[in-house]
């Protein structure tokens, strides 16, 4: 590994773009430029743009900008759970 | 889930001279796998501590050098992960619940831990199932100290249950009456979580 | 207009092509194609006789002006599951699980304009390189650079195909960047993409660029870092992070 590497754990952070097909599934259209307002810092960021872990037990989407959990997605074999409380809302185009 | 078989694919493996040890539905890995629900939080020595709370008499916290005072022992045990890998004699040294509980006055009515992380993580474990040998609290992996993409400075270590209990980052534990769920548990995780009963899911 | 349900379906190998000596073109005929946009990706899904699957995600190479078929580049991962699979065991004629396509955050066309700057390390080019191929289809004059980081030379994806555009002089520029071994006699950049090097080539575009980042995410995170530093607006930014592989 390289000297400069400094974290394994930043470098398997991956964005939203990951999850872009999980959440079209769960909201049948595209999410990845829907924007999260995190509820702990108030900023905007697009949910394409929020850090993403995902090789864990679940998907973790947090704010860039204060790392807090905007949203977790779980799938089991026979439920998909989402929990977006991190998200003071979420606002999309309309569609349709 | 079905899928197209695809060929020629094997997926992971399960060799036979291993089969007894490896929980249902779990695949032998001999790597570390990395697996985290947020940034490897950078707390300084100087800053951390290890609480015990909550339902006990009075609560009690150690500092980075005292913690390293504590007795310590070694351990050699398999670890499964609910996404389905299992590492077999991992080894670690680290400091007993067992240890950790003689601190302190756990109230009768304080019947389940809730530990907690750097980073806003939590898991719900029974005390009957931390105390006896059977948890610790780790911050040493193969002989070395407990890398930060695996937990350290210290983690949780609760080998008979799936590794998710198994708290990187750990501050403390918190004593409670009741087993709430923490971050998976409350998201669609098993509340207990056995490998040998395949506990993955509430349901289950 | 209502959007397809995303579903699997079968693509079929018609083509494997080898790009460098890590990576390797996957084109798959698809009987749902439908045309994607330059950057976005298609999952791609392995089951194992015993029911274990797994998944993984990959950008698409081919610009929508390709019917009927979409071109995947993957770089093998030496301790990877489904990469290895890729490279060593697929062949023409078999059948793969794909998903797509996904994604509207990262992606670029040419109704978008520009000034367009494209910075990418290792198969971070992928996308990007659907996004060049897709200016060229619709014979956009739209002023692009692109700031290539590799390990070596070798390593370079697409480099003949993005030398004849750059030699085409419509607009395009392309700049490389070697963290390991460059060419013989080199005299361009030997170092990681760091804020000096985005300043210069970001220069004739300045604060007008429109920024596609791409590749492992400590690429990713360094130059969208020095990009905001640089008082680009964020909006002007999009990022797509792939996870660890060093560049």
């Amino acid at each position: 590994m390289d000297r400069d590497e400094p974290d394994m754990n930043t470098a398997l952070m991956v964005d939203g773009n990951a999850v872009a097909g999980q959440l079209e599934q769960i909201f049948g259209r595209d999410m990845t430029m829907t924007i999260a307002r995190c509820a702990g810092c108030a900023r905007d960021a697009q949910l394409g743009a929020l850090m993403a872990f995902i090789r864990g037990p679940g998907v973790v989407l947090r704010c860039p900008a204060c790392q807090n959990a905007i949203a977790r997605i779980v799938e089991t074999p026979s439920a998909i759970y989402l929990e977006a409380r991190g998200a003071a809302y979420l606002r999309m185009t309309p569609q349709g | 889930m079905a899928g197209l078989i695809s060929r020629g694919f094997l997926g992971r493996r399960r060799p036979a001279e291993v089969e007894n040890r490896l929980p249902p539905g779990q695949y032998l890995v001999t790597d570390f796998p990395v697996l985290s629900a947020g940034p490897t939080p950078h707390t300084p020595l100087e800053r951390w501590s290890f609480t015990v709370e909550g339902l006990v008499g009075s609560p009690v916290t150690w500092s980075w050098e005292e913690f390293q005072k504590l007795p310590t022992q070694t351990y050699t045990v398999d670890i499964s992960c609910v996404t389905k890998w299992t590492k077999l004699d991992t080894r670690w040294l680290g400091v007993s619940i067992d240890t950790l509980l003689k601190a302190v006055q756990v109230d009768p009515a304080g019947r389940y831990v809730m530990a907690y992380s750097d980073g806003g993580y939590t898991t719900n474990l029974p005390l009957e199932e931390m105390v006896n040998g059977q948890a610790f609290v780790a911050y040493q992996f193969d002989d070395k100290p407990l890398d930060p993409v695996h937990g350290g400075p210290a983690r949780l270590v609760v080998p008979h249950l799936y590794f998710w209990k198994s708290a990187k980052w750990i501050r403390g534990l918190r004593f409670m009456e009741r087993n709430q769920p923490g971050f998976w548990e409350s998201l669609g995780y098993h509340i207990h979580g056995d490998p040998w009963k395949e506990e993955r899911y509430s349901g289950d | 207009m209502v959007q397809p349900v995303l579903e699997w379906q079968a693509g079929r190998v018609t083509a494997i092509r080898p790009e460098t000596r890590q990576t390797k073109s996957f084109t798959f005929a698809l009987p749902k194609w439908m045309a994607h946009r330059p950057g976005q990706h298609y999952d791609v899904r392995l089951t194992a006789p015993d029911g274990y699957q797994t998944q993984r995600s990959y950008s698409i190479a081919s610009p929508p002006e390709r019917l009927r078929e979409i071109e995947l580049t993957v770089e093998r991962i030496p301790d990877g599951e489904v990469s290895p699979y890729l490279h060593d065991v697929l062949m023409q004629g078999d059948e793969l699980e794909v998903r797509g396509p996904i994604g509207g955050y990262f992606v670029w066309d040419v109704r978008l304009g520009g000034p367009l700057l494209l910075v990418g390390g290792g198969s971070g080019v992928v996308p990007l390189m659907a996004m060049l191929r897709h200016r060229a289809a619709q014979h956009s004059t739209v002023p692009t650079r692109m700031l290539y980081s590799s390990r070596s030379a070798e390593d370079v994806i697409y480099h003949d195909e993005l030398d004849g555009m750059a030699a085409a002089s419509d607009g395009f520029e392309a700049f490389y960047t070697f963290t390991r071994q460059p060419p013989a006699g080199w005299t361009g950049y030997r170092r990681r993409i760091d804020a000096a090097m985005l300043a210069e080539v970001i220069k004739p575009f300045d604060k007008r660029a429109r920024v596609y980042v791409c590749g492992p995410t400590l690429l990713v995170e360094a130059v969208a870092n020095a990009l905001v530093e640089m008082e680009l607006p964020i909006e002007q930014i999009r990022t797509e992070r792939f996870g660890p592989t060093g560049v």
